[in-house]
């Protein structure tokens, strides 16, 4: 099945639900879950469109080295992951093998360096990683960097830069407060 | 299909004021687009989605899929290129063209930029020419556009501009904090500072409301139709005629040509990818330098195998746009305040008169910025990325302050447009190939302003500058792109005569960018309409009833 | 031929059957244990993860969103076919067809809502001769009026000119709310499950409902309250004390103050934003510092009866307060509640406090 996020999906289980499912809902569920596999809907994907779950944290460790976290969202707090996963099915399809190679690359420089997955990589040792993952393939670090930080600094709608956050932290509203109607009442009686 | 008596290539700037103009007159007119006719709806000020900042392509046209061009670079490698990549050198494809979401300065060009060979002599590789019309042949015209599409400013302040009948319809928008810090400082080291004229209303005018001031204005359409286009002026009067049909999503393929030479109508895909015939009396070509020159180039045929009007290997030569340098400032305070359209202020002292410079250009305050516009313009030695970045972010995005301008470009005949022998677009037609660089004095005058602008922006107290000052290794065009069909009296040595008529066929026209012989110091929209106007004023002074005779 | 009808026969029976379990087992599927159906389709995760951390949480999908087959249908497609967009959202219909969905169990905000202004209809909007002669109609008009609207304004109305007759021609639009409830409350938030009103309602700036949002119209989502800007607003040159209420950051989207026009003393002065400009009301004079919603209801702008929250019945001048010449008693009064001051009726001298006077000429 498509499947939840595990994050998700122990939010979901997290809470006791009021009723069980009925055996009729069951029923369905069955004949629908079969239907669903039938059409090919047998997604492993997790919350990502794009990528595996560990690719994606490979990625948020890695975009959280390009914006790190201060008294401000990292770009991962603030969605960038989401909007590198939106894009690499859409207007950065052609980016993928990119993405698969160089996340990998990131894996092997940290399993080299340190004898571990970034996952379990100290602050220090992440942003080493980082820095030698600039010096053997910048092609891709760089495609990482500029996709992070249009992801953390554009438009909310597509995924990263969350409530225009770094918006805000910039001094910038969002929305920002416009009127238009051009009478001036302060003087008038319109109420 | 009913024969009418125009067919208008590319409702852009010039095309739409030209339908206006014959409607008007009672020609009935076919205006023929190739994009959509988008709204501010259609972008919704997406940061990473206009027509200026395409990363995740162009909101207003063309679409990434099926419309390539082919870039030639310095090493004469061959790039298939995006629409949304720089090496595209994109303007738009919509009704409106360009103007939809432009910044809207309306700059007239200055007496000298009509007689640049003259004044100057041609350097060495260049092919400056002077152009066969003057200021004054087009001060009426630059006078209507002003009018008829709306501007606002004040030139009171700029001793350098030609003559003029009268001022702008609108007064300028009220100063923004930019042009409070540089208006003195400009004044200081003896310059002239003025507000910038632009094509926005900065009070009501022709039905629509003024500027709302907000942060996104260059590239984006405007929400409340204040900047002022060809899609909310002349287009919509040219329909409200009754003379002038639109049809969008219509791909002209080529000029038809009968067997005596002369122009017989149109043929082109319409929005259903259905190849379609429209008779004409006259074909007016108004599709942008670059796309132009194109179609010309497409329109083979046996009379003129070369391409229409190509009988002398002219068309699609001294291509050109601008090569725009300057400077950043950094500021121990803050400059900026959230006020569009940030671009206020400028000077034309710099644009001639410098010796041993062919030319120059204006110097002006960049337009408002949004924050992806600054994450590759921090101070020198800012780290890329990392806590270094973020923390110059939150510094200095509110405190930095770009000047900037358009330098003047001199022309190249080997800076062209041809067609590339191997890719197709979309409809099987041969895509523009784009070939040659700029001539190395427009760098040096670039380099130039570049140091104006830092003794500009060091006046003002920037506590530290960086100079934006690069020598591209590409054609300059883009938005400005023009020279492609370059008006002349020669046949040899041009593709059209000064009415904007083809040299060798007399019922084609080519009113856009493409005609100008040199492009100015300017921005050159408000030129490309006051031509717009002149051309179309010659052309239904020389209508005669149901057929056109040269 | 009897076997061959025989075997489509059965083809076309087994089909509706399977199309019969298919739907039905759908929607019990898809809304089976409050919308954890929903989110196994991934793309719908993070809305439904949403909902489950709000006030909603225990409000099935289908109390609020269109359960019409045809609806299923196109998500069942979408879902196939990998086309949804980047975020999942509500169109413009789902926003029309649940407008009522509220009123099942907030019937008392809905009513309120529905009796005043806020709840004006495309409509009333939108074909208004005295507005729109002045002005054409633009895109930004649907900023605060039918932001949920997917369209340019060109698709709403025609004709685009000022000399109408307008009317709306989007199909089952003209009697729409324009600011329905979505408009200022954002029903899937993040956040904290619902407080007491006690620990809500605050005027400490720090504590808003969570549900309060303005939903904007160009990113298409809810900005919080307590995210979004209360501007800095002037008299002049000097700075009017604005209440610190972060709820009337929602009022201030749309009511809001203009920079300076061209020409005007504020622009030359490069003062900054004037209140009263636009559609700006931040009260200033005697009202200076109020909160909109010291006066106003939220959901109708109704500021009935509220005078005496805070004056007593009778002023120090022996009149009810109630009518004294403003707007709040008579919209033609030159004295616009929001901004009048003592010497506009004092206007021999404003009286000390506890001196009993009577009150000027106008009153």
């Amino acid at each position: 099945m498509c499947g939840a996020g595990p994050a998700r999906r122990a939010q979901m289980k997290a809470r006791k639900e009021p009723g069980a499912v009925t055996r009729r809902q069951f029923m369905a569920a069955s004949a629908m879950s079969s239907a669903a596999w039938a059409a090919g809907c047998t997604s492993q994907s997790g919350d990502w469109e794009s990528l595996s779950e560990d690719q994606a944290g490979t990625l948020a460790v890695i975009c959280d080295q390009i914006v790190p976290a201060d008294d401000f969202p990292s770009a991962s707090q603030a969605g960038v992951v989401t909007y590198i996963d939106r894009q690499l099915s859409r207007h950065y399809r052609r980016h993928r093998m990119a993405y698969a190679h160089g996340l990998e690359q990131a894996e092997s420089i940290s399993a080299k360096r340190f004898g571990h997955g970034l996952a379990q990589a100290t602050a220090e040792q992440r942003l080493q990683a980082a820095r030698a993952l600039e010096q053997e393939n910048r092609t891709f670090f760089e495609l990482v960097r500029k996709h992070t930080l249009e992801g953390y600094y554009g438009s909310p709608r597509h995924g990263g830069n969350r409530d225009a956050v770094s918006w805000r932290m910039l001094g910038l509203a969002e929305p920002p407060v416009r009127g238009r109607a051009r009478d001036v009442f302060s003087k008038g009686t319109r109420s | 299909m009913k024969r009418v008596n125009a067919v208008v290539v590319g409702a852009g700037a010039a095309g739409g004021i030209v339908a206006r103009e014959l409607a008007t007159a009672g020609l009935s007119v076919v205006l023929l687009e190739r994009g959509k006719w988008y709204t501010a709806n259609d972008c919704r000020k997406d940061d990473l989605r206009n027509q200026r900042t395409t990363v995740l392509g162009n909101a207003f046209g063309p679409e990434d899929e099926g419309n390539p061009r082919v870039w030639v670079d310095s090493r004469g490698e061959a790039n298939v290129v995006l629409p949304s990549e720089g090496a595209y050198q994109n303007n738009a494809a919509c009704v409106g063209g360009g103007t939809l979401s432009y910044g809207a300065m309306a700059w007239r060009f200055m007496p000298q930029d009509f007689r640049m060979r003259s004044t100057y002599g041609a350097p060495q590789g260049s092919s400056l020419e002077d152009w066969p019309i003057g200021y004054d042949d087009l001060e009426p015209f630059y006078d209507k556009a002003e009018y008829e599409i709306g501007v606002s400013g004040d030139e009171s302040g700029n001793p350098f501009h030609g003559p003029r009948r009268r001022g702008l319809p609108m007064p300028p928008l009220p100063p923004n904090r930019e042009f409070g810090i540089l208006e003195p400082a400009a004044k200081r080291l003896g310059l002239h500072p003025f507000p910038i004229p632009m094509l926005r209303n900065s009070v009501p005018y022709n039905g629509r409301g003024e500027c709302m001031r907000c942060r996104w204005c260059v590239g984006f359409a405007c929400e409340v139709d204040a900047k002022n286009g060809s899609q909310n002026t002349v287009i919509p009067s040219a329909l409200a005629t009754g003379n002038c049909e639109l049809r969008t999503q219509c791909m002209v393929r080529e000029i038809l040509t009968d067997e005596r030479g002369r122009a017989r109508g149109v043929s082109y895909f319409d929005e259903k990818g259905r190849l379609q015939e429209q008779l004409s009396d006259i074909v007016v070509v108004s599709a942008c330098a670059i796309e132009s020159a194109r179609l010309l180039l497409n329109s083979k045929s046996r009379l003129f195998p070369d391409g229409l009007g190509n009988r002398y290997d002219q068309v699609g030569r001294n291509l050109q746009g601008h090569h725009y340098t300057g400077a950043m400032g950094f500021f121990d305070f803050e400059t900026y305040d959230d006020v569009g359209p940030g671009a206020s202020i400028a000077i034309s002292d710099y644009n001639h008169g410098t010796p041993g410079l062919c030319g120059g250009g204006l110097l002006a305050n960049e337009f408002i910025r949004l924050p992806i516009h600054t994450l590759d313009r921090l101070p020198p030695g800012t780290p890329r990325w990392g806590a270094g970045h973020k923390r110059a972010m939150r510094e200095f995005h509110r405190r930095t302050m770009i000047v900037m301008g358009p330098t003047q470009q001199i022309p190249t005949a080997d800076g062209r447009v041809t067609l590339d022998p191997a890719v197709e677009d979309q409809w099987g037609l041969p895509v523009a190939r784009l070939s040659g660089n700029s001539h190395p004095h427009t760098f040096e005058i670039g380099e130039v302003q570049a140091r104006r602008a830092e003794a500009w922006l060091k006046e003002a107290g920037a506590v530290e500058t960086s100079l934006m000052a690069g020598r591209p290794e590409i054609v300059s065009s883009g938005q400005h792109q023009a020279g492609t069909c370059r008006m002349g009296d020669d046949p040899h040595g041009s593709v059209v005569n000064r009415n904007c008529q083809v040299h060798d066929v007399d019922n084609v026209f080519v009113i856009d960018g493409s005609v100008h012989v040199t492009n100015g110091g300017f921005n050159p929209v408000l030129t490309i309409m006051a031509i717009a106007y002149f051309a179309s004023d010659a052309l239904v002074r020389n209508w005669k009833g149901t057929g056109f005779r040269s | 031929m009897m076997r061959v009808l025989r075997f489509v026969a059965v083809l076309v029976g087994s089909a509706v059957v399977v199309a019969v379990v298919g739907v039905y087992g759908a929607s019990s599927y898809y809304t089976s244990r409050h919308g954890a159906g929903c989110a196994n389709c991934h793309e719908m995760a993070d809305t439904v993860g949403y909902v489950h951390g709000s006030a909603h949480r225990n409000v099935g999908c289908l109390d609020c969103h269109d359960t019409r087959l045809t609806t299923k249908l196109r998500h069942i497609a979408v879902h196939l076919s990998r086309r949804w967009p980047e975020t999942i959202r509500l169109r413009d219909t789902d926003v029309v067809a649940m407008t009522t969905a509220c009123e099942k169990c907030h019937e008392q905000e809905y009513a309120t809502w529905h009796a005043g202004p806020h709840s004006a209809t495309y409509r009333q909007i939108f074909t208004d001769a005295g507005q729109n002669r002045k002005q054409q109609l633009m895109d930004d008009c649907l900023r605060c009026h039918g932001m949920h609207f997917d369209g340019a304004v060109r698709d709403l109305v025609e004709p685009m000119n000022r000399t109408g007759p307008w009317r709306v021609v989007r199909a089952g639009f003209a009697d729409q709310a324009t600011m329905p409830c979505l408009t200022c409350h954002w029903v899937h938030r993040e956040g904290a499950v619902e407080t007491r009103p006690a620990e809500r309602i605050s005027v400490a700036g720090e504590d808003v409902h969570d549900s309060l949002a303005f939903f904007d119209r160009r990113e298409r989502m809810h900005f919080a309250a307590a995210e979004l800007e209360i501007p800095a607003v002037y008299d002049g040159a000097t700075a009017v004390k604005v209440s610190p209420d972060r709820r009337q950051a929602i009022c201030y989207q749309c009511h809001a103050p203009r920079e300076p026009e061209t020409g005007s003393a504020a622009a030359i002065h490069h003062w900054g934003v004037q209140a009263g400009s636009g559609d700006d009301r931040t009260p200033m004079g005697v009202h200076e510092g109020l909160s909109c919603f010291s006066c106003h209801q939220g959901h109708n702008e109704n500021a009935r009866a509220s005078c005496k929250t805070c004056h007593p019945k009778m002023s120090d001048c022996g009149i009810d307060v109630e009518k004294m010449d403003t707007t709040y008693s008579n919209a033609k009064s030159l004295h616009n509640i929001h901004w009048v001051r003592c010497a506009d009726c004092h206007q021999h001298g404003i009286p000390k406090v506890g001196q009993k006077q009577p009150a000027a000429s106008s009153q």
